[in-house]
């Protein structure tokens, strides 16, 4: 049996279990705490401190993300107090960079605008002023435009602690802290593997996916969810699809197994394809050795491999026939396939790539 | 064992090594060798005494006689006298900075005997970097009977009762945190020592960690034996190499003594120590930030709970504990928490360290009971401040804290009464900040080294402290708006409250503590563009010209003696001032306070070079200035107010009347300062150029007496009241009523008045005067009285120092013989039928701190004497005299005899016809205030003739052109103050002939190439 914890909540009267932190609480609850740094299934950092709460005879305001429950906690989220700080912490978050709603990729997604707008600041009160530093242009996959960072560290916990890579970290202190590979590289020069977990983890437009730039925007989106085409374990994930064409993949965290809303390089960045001019859209038939690849039905073309199968079989033997599959296959499409080779063909020559 | 007859404990802390023990200790060895005494005498080298401010010191045993600042080639002539022929070296002990008295030990100098020394009882005595010394001063006795006789239980129930609390700032009962720890389930647990020390100013834990590192290895096997951890850490910064060879020193000693490592002292304890250096990030002094950073990660702090107790270092139970604390433990243990509970106040026990630094004159290192009071620390530890300037506030808790000023300096120094002030304890540095700092700025220093140590984890810290830095450093440099001070402080109670660690969460404090008690500085920075401490450079062009009430341009006319073009000099002069050769004589020069090139050595003779124009530049020709406007304006009173607003009005074409009760215009330059300061021609002449202008002045015309008061109202649009405060205030003793008992100011108009009968004779003070009270009216009077032939004693109830007369006047009387007694106060005048045959007086001892920070005076019970004397002068202060104004006038009196004004004004009266300025407005203050009241009420009352009659505001004319020459000099070597040459001594008793003689063009010419010329932008 869990513990039960009674506590207070905004004159509530609940129960929670041991463990679970106010937010998680609140959340439960259906009461609504804004968040910014909080990221589930990583660590939770108190950073943006957006999330405080009032609790009685504590000596200050306390962040709900990272603040276990006691018992008989009296817990208030909407005092003048708390939203007077979520008000400035915004405004000082706003003015600290360049949060240009108009041009912006994550207009309609972005976390801080939401929360601008749900706090109802006209203007912060503080001169907006950018950090100045430069768009990273070095790569092709991800835009880094960190006078959209706001800091909340995400992405550097999203690289560390779900995907490993521990690429991305903070550097230089104070207001001149800033996110990104050792010594300053770039990412395109670190050990980055572009799997794209930091720009799903980003809640503002500072890390945005470049071919999605100026294709749609987020409302626009269509999300389809598909599997991964590239390998066998079946990631789940979202195309995010504009006037038929696939602007993006996003992991989506709700689809839970297998990959819990994270991708490789692969699904994230390599269904480009998809859309692309030089895609092959039928089967290709050389008919003459030498001659062109010309095009041909699929009718056409298994009636091809299905004839000049039969007839190795015929001349050869069985044994002079291998089959080869394909990482990209599912376990069922390779289990058939090996069916194939064995009582179709009549062959134990049979292989797949992941054994290489 | 070797036996010496005598030991040379020489200082070796950083701050004697920075100011050359080294070399002090290497020519001190050769010294010895050449005299042979090297086996004789021991020399020595300790860790810091903690007088740094009189580095190198040098403590010779066994007489404990202190030798301070010594220099290398000190060192033969002090091994010859005191070493071989047995005499003491007087000129290097230490001289007591007021009486300039020799005191030859530690122990009678103040700033030791008021010290209470338990964490630093070792400081200055032993060798740090031997061990056998530490132990044969108890050390090691402690952790003996901590690991041999008590549990882990009963060790921590005697830090409880002892009430230590942590020395690093916070001050959580350290028994409490050990409570936790031990509490804590787990195999593995550590003892931290934090000795991060990185506030600036603070430097108690590196001093500590070099004088006696074994008592705080001590403290740390004692915690480990107590919470059962078998590693310790000390995290000490890199900055401090010498703190951290000689904790690797005392380490590697314990290791072999067996006193740390495997099985301490056969008790199977296991217990290792490492030093982790840390690169220098002010939040590593935050625990946990500190526990992240010796795991290899970046320093940021985590958020809380889980407590270090719980999940600490790797996640095990921890304890972090200040340098200070640990060095705590040992004593605590082998004498008892009792023992220890012993000093201090109900919640505060023991002592604290203190680093005291800033603007006092003993800098250095001190120990205190808590609950000592703050003035006890700044003035009579640390012998209060420099160069005769003013305590304006001192910075507890670095930049974590707030500052505690004048008004509170009997606060008791503990936990609960710093907080209550606005300040914290903090690791304990102790800034001590005079006159010449800026509140605004001191906020501005401290935010932005908040906001460059940030760490940048959370929002409020990170971006809040940017702002606030921008806020404040806009107000500094004159871009300040109506409502910042509000932001400011809406946003430091929201980074107080939001913060994640304790950087963030006291990083507003010293915004905060400078806007509750300086509150009237940012307005005057935001309203004004003023910086009353000249601070603030983008708000003036030179501090000399920002700090003169009327901003005379100083720069500029010393520029022009330079170049030899007086007459210009004058004409510069003039522009700001109807009265520089009154100002050249009198003024008190709060110029030459702030003037930067007393920074350098001794600041310009700003009112001599005044003078030295005016006596010798021809006098600008004045003309008469037409009446272009139909408001008649008349003013009460001919002095330095009124007849600068006469002139100003008069200057913008308005008739002007003067009414003047006394038969000569000047008030009391002509009628209270006397003629051997300002000798009567100079004022008259002024006085005429300004009757030349037009402005007509009526002597001998009392308003109230021989015009009545509903006259001038009938008669005059507009009236401006400057009397001026020509009473003096009652001593309040029996007999003061008798003759031959003076006011200060009525015995001055009165000789004033009657000169010749005075000189003459035919009025007398009788042999003997004695003087009451301390200010310059009352050097005024004993100076007078001495030239009519008596024999002067004046009587002040405090210290020279608190005297608020001009040094220059104290030192001037003292030379013409005159005697002042101090600590002295009059009870009752005596008489013999109706006659003064003498005072009696009581003497007074100093109690506490009063609000303006001068000790008060209470009397001593049983001291009382009696002075014979002929007469008696009261020169105790003035008050305004404003019968003359009838109550059913409007204008209304507050209960200080001093005209209300009405708000939001500075010279307009409850009574928007009647304006008011000077003395009578304000208390008796200077000749130069008197004339910036007469420019403001000329400015307000134009202003508002002009407003009611919907004219534009009054611009004045552009006047000549004067180019100001510049001769950038390649060089300023140090010079002092050129003197001003004066009448001797003995000659000017016999006489009222001017004092001072002014200086030869040659002497002005030296004086003004000193001026470092702060108002030119190269």
């Amino acid at each position: 049996m869990e513990k039960k914890i009674p506590l207070n909540m905004d004159g509530r009267d609940v129960e929670a279990v041991a463990g679970q932190t106010i937010l998680e609480v609140a959340r439960e609850q259906g009461i609504y705490i804004p968040t910014l740094c909080h990221y589930s299934k990583t660590t939770n950092v108190g950073a943006c401190r957006v999330c405080v709460v009032e609790v009685e005879k504590a000596r200050s305001l306390v962040a709900s993300c990272c603040m276990p429950v006691s018992p008989g906690m009296v817990i208030k989220t909407d005092t003048a107090k708390v939203r007077a700080s979520q008000r400035l912490i915004v405004e000082l978050l706003w003015a600290s960079g360049d949060h240009n709603c108009l041009t912006c990729e994550q207009n309609g997604a972005c976390e801080l605008q939401n929360l601008v707008y749900w706090l109802g600041i006209e203007k912060p009160r503080f001169n907006v002023a950018p950090p100045g530093y430069e768009t990273e242009k070095t790569n092709t996959m991800i835009q880094r435009d960190l006078n959209k960072c706001i800091l909340c560290g995400r992405c550097i916990r999203a690289c560390n602690e779900i995907q490993v890579n521990e690429v991305l970290d903070f550097s230089g202190r104070g207001s001149r802290a800033k996110v990104g590979p050792a010594f300053g590289a770039d990412y395109i020069d670190s050990d980055c593997y572009f799997c794209g977990e930091c720009v799903d983890a980003c809640p503002v437009g500072a890390l945005t996916f470049k071919q999605a730039r100026f294709a749609g925007r987020p409302w626009e989106l269509k999300k389809i969810r598909t599997t991964c085409p590239y390998c066998g374990v079946g990631c789940q994930m979202d195309l995010n699809v504009y006037n038929d064409r696939i602007v993006k993949v996003t992991g989506n965290r709700a689809y839970e197994q297998p990959n819990g809303g994270s991708l490789c390089v692969k699904g994230r960045f390599g269904l480009d394809f998809v859309g692309h001019p030089d895609r092959l859209k039928t089967p290709l038939i050389r008919k003459e050795k030498g001659g062109e690849l010309a095009a041909a039905t699929w009718e056409e073309a298994y009636g091809f491999i299905a004839d000049k199968l039969s007839g190795i079989k015929k001349n050869n033997g069985p044994e002079s026939i291998a089959g080869f599959s394909s990482a990209r296959s599912t376990n069922e499409e390779n289990y058939l396939f090996q069916k194939f080779m064995r009582a179709g063909i009549g062959t134990n020559h049979i292989d797949h790539c992941a054994r290489l | 064992m070797k036996v010496f007859r005598s030991h040379l404990l020489l200082c070796g802390g950083t701050g004697c090594h920075a100011s050359g023990s080294l070399e002090v200790k290497k020519v001190l060895i050769a010294e010895l060798d050449k005299q042979g005494l090297s086996n004789e005498i021991k020399l020595v080298e300790t860790g810091c005494n903690g007088f740094c401010a009189m580095g190198p010191v040098m403590v010779v045993y066994p007489e404990g006689i202190l030798y301070v600042m010594i220099k290398p080639e000190d060192i033969p002539e002090l091994v010859e006298e005191h070493l071989v022929k047995g005499r003491v070296l007087q000129r290097l002990l230490y001289r007591e900075p007021v009486t300039e008295g020799i005191i030859p030990t530690m122990q009678e100098i103040p700033f030791f005997a008021l010290q209470d020394l338990r964490v630093l009882r070792n400081r200055g005595l032993i060798d740090p970097e031997k061990i056998e010394e530490f132990i044969a001063r108890d050390g090691y006795a402690g952790m003996a009977q901590a690991l041999t006789e008590m549990t882990p239980d009963q060790i921590i129930k005697e830090v409880l009762d002892s009430g230590l609390r942590g020395r690093g700032g916070a001050g959580f009962p350290t028994g409490m945190k050990w409570k936790f720890a031990a509490a804590s389930q787990g195999d593995v647990k550590y003892v931290l020592c934090n000795a991060d020390e990185g506030d600036p100013g603070a430097f108690m834990d590196r001093s500590v960690l070099e004088a006696d590192p074994h008592a705080v290895l001590e403290g740390m096997v004692i915690a480990a034996r107590a919470i059962g951890a078998h590693q310790g850490y000390i995290y000490c910064r890199a900055e401090y190499p010498l703190a951290i060879h000689r904790l690797n020193v005392a380490i590697g000693q314990a290791k072999e003594y067996g006193l740390l490592g495997k099985d301490i002292l056969g008790t199977g304890l296991d217990f290792d120590l490492e030093i982790y250096q840390g690169a220098g990030a002010f939040v590593c002094g935050e625990e946990t930030a500190l526990m992240t950073s010796i795991e290899g990660k970046r320093g940021m702090p985590r958020p809380r709970p889980p407590f270090p107790a719980v999940a600490g270092l790797w996640q095990k139970p921890s304890i972090l504990n200040n340098v200070e604390t640990l060095a705590n433990i040992g004593q605590i243990i082998l004498r008892g928490g009792a023992w220890y509970a012993s000093v201090g106040t109900e919640k505060s026990k023991g002592t604290k360290v203190f680093a005291l630094t800033g603007d006092v004159n003993n800098v250095g290192l001190v120990e205190v009971p808590m609950g000592t009071t703050l003035g006890t620390i700044v003035y009579d530890i640390g012998g209060g401040i420099p160069g005769g300037k003013k305590y304006k506030a001192a910075q507890l808790g670095g930049p974590s804290g707030g500052c505690i000023p004048v008004q509170h300096l009997n606060a008791s120094i503990d936990y609960e009464t710093i907080v209550q002030l606005g300040a914290i304890m903090g690791s304990g540095g102790l800034i001590v900040m005079n006159e010449d700092k800026c509140a605004v700025d001191m906020a501005r220093f401290f935010m932005d080294f908040c906001q460059d140590e940030s760490c940048g984890k959370c929002t409020p810290c990170r971006e809040g402290t940017k702002r606030m830095l921008e806020i404040l450093t806009n107000i500094t440099e004159g871009k300040g708006k109506e409502g910042d001070i509000e932001l400011l402080e809406e946003m430091a109670a929201i980074i107080k409250d939001a913060s994640l660690c304790g950087l963030g969460q006291t990083a507003p404090n010293p915004v905060l503590s400078t806007i509750r008690y300086f509150h009237k500085e940012y307005e005057d920075h935001i309203r004004n563009h003023r910086c009353a401490a000249a601070v603030c450079s983008a708000l003036f062009k030179s501090p000399c010209q920002h700090t003169c009430p009327v901003g005379m341009d100083i720069p500029s006319y010393i520029a022009l003696i330079r170049a030899g073009r007086l007459e210009d000099a004058y004409k510069v002069m003039l522009r700001t001032n109807p009265f520089p050769s009154v100002c050249g004589r009198v003024c008190d020069h709060k110029c030459q306070s702030k003037c930067r090139r007393g920074k350098m050595d001794e600041p310009i003779a700003i009112k001599f070079l005044k003078r030295f124009i005016s006596d010798n530049a021809p006098r600008p020709k004045i003309e008469a200035v037409p009446v272009t406007r139909k408001e008649k304006i008349a003013i009460v009173g001919a002095g330095p107010a009124g007849l600068t607003a006469a002139r100003d009005l008069a200057i913008r074409g308005y008739k002007v009347t003067v009414f003047e009760e006394l038969s000569e215009a000047g008030g009391m330059l002509r009628w209270a300062i006397p003629s051997y300061r300002l000798p009567r021609d100079i004022i008259a002449k002024e006085i005429d150029d300004i009757r030349a202008l037009g402005v007509e002045i009526r002597c001998n015309t009392r308003v109230g007496g021989d015009v009545p008061f509903a006259k001038i109202d009938q008669d005059f649009d507009t009236v401006y009241l400057a009397p001026g405060a020509h009473k003096s205030q009652k001593m309040g003793v029996p007999g003061e009523e008798l003759k031959g008992v003076y006011g200060g100011v009525e015995f001055l108009r009165d000789f004033n008045t009657h000169e010749t009968a005075w000189t003459k004779g035919k009025k007398s003070l009788g042999a003997k005067v004695a003087v009451i009270g301390g200010g310059n009216s009352a050097i005024d009077a004993a100076r007078c009285a001495v030239r009519l032939g008596a024999e002067v004693t004046i009587l002040y109830r405090r210290e020279r120092k608190d005297m608020p007369a001009a040094t220059d006047e104290i030192i001037a009387a003292l030379e013409e013989g005159i005697k002042i007694e101090f600590l002295v106060a009059p009870i009752k005048i005596v008489e013999k039928k109706g006659k003064v045959t003498g005072i009696a007086c009581q003497r007074m001892k100093l109690g506490e701190f009063d609000r303006s920070g001068r000790k008060k005076p209470i009397p001593i019970e049983g001291s009382e004497y009696t002075l014979g004397v002929d007469s008696v002068i009261a020169a105790i202060g003035q008050v305004p005299d404003l019968s003359f104004v009838p109550k059913e006038s409007g204008v209304s009196v507050n209960k200080r005899n001093c005209f209300d004004l009405a708000k939001e004004s500075g010279s307009r009266t409850t009574n928007p016809k009647f304006y008011a300025g000077g003395d009578a407005l304000t208390g008796p203050d200077t000749v130069i205030g008197a004339i910036a009241a007469g420019h403001q009420a000329a400015k307000d009352i134009d202003g508002a003739i002009r407003a009611q009659n919907c004219e534009a505001v009054y611009e004045e004319p552009a006047g000549e052109k004067i180019v100001i020459p510049f001769v950038l000099d390649e060089e300023n070597p140090e010079t002092p103050q050129t003197k001003m040459p004066e009448l001797h001594g003995a000659d000017r008793k016999q006489s009222f002939i001017e004092v001072e003689l002014g200086f030869t063009m040659e002497e002005a010419v030296q004086e003004a190439t000193r001026c470092l010329r702060c108002d030119v932008e190269v």
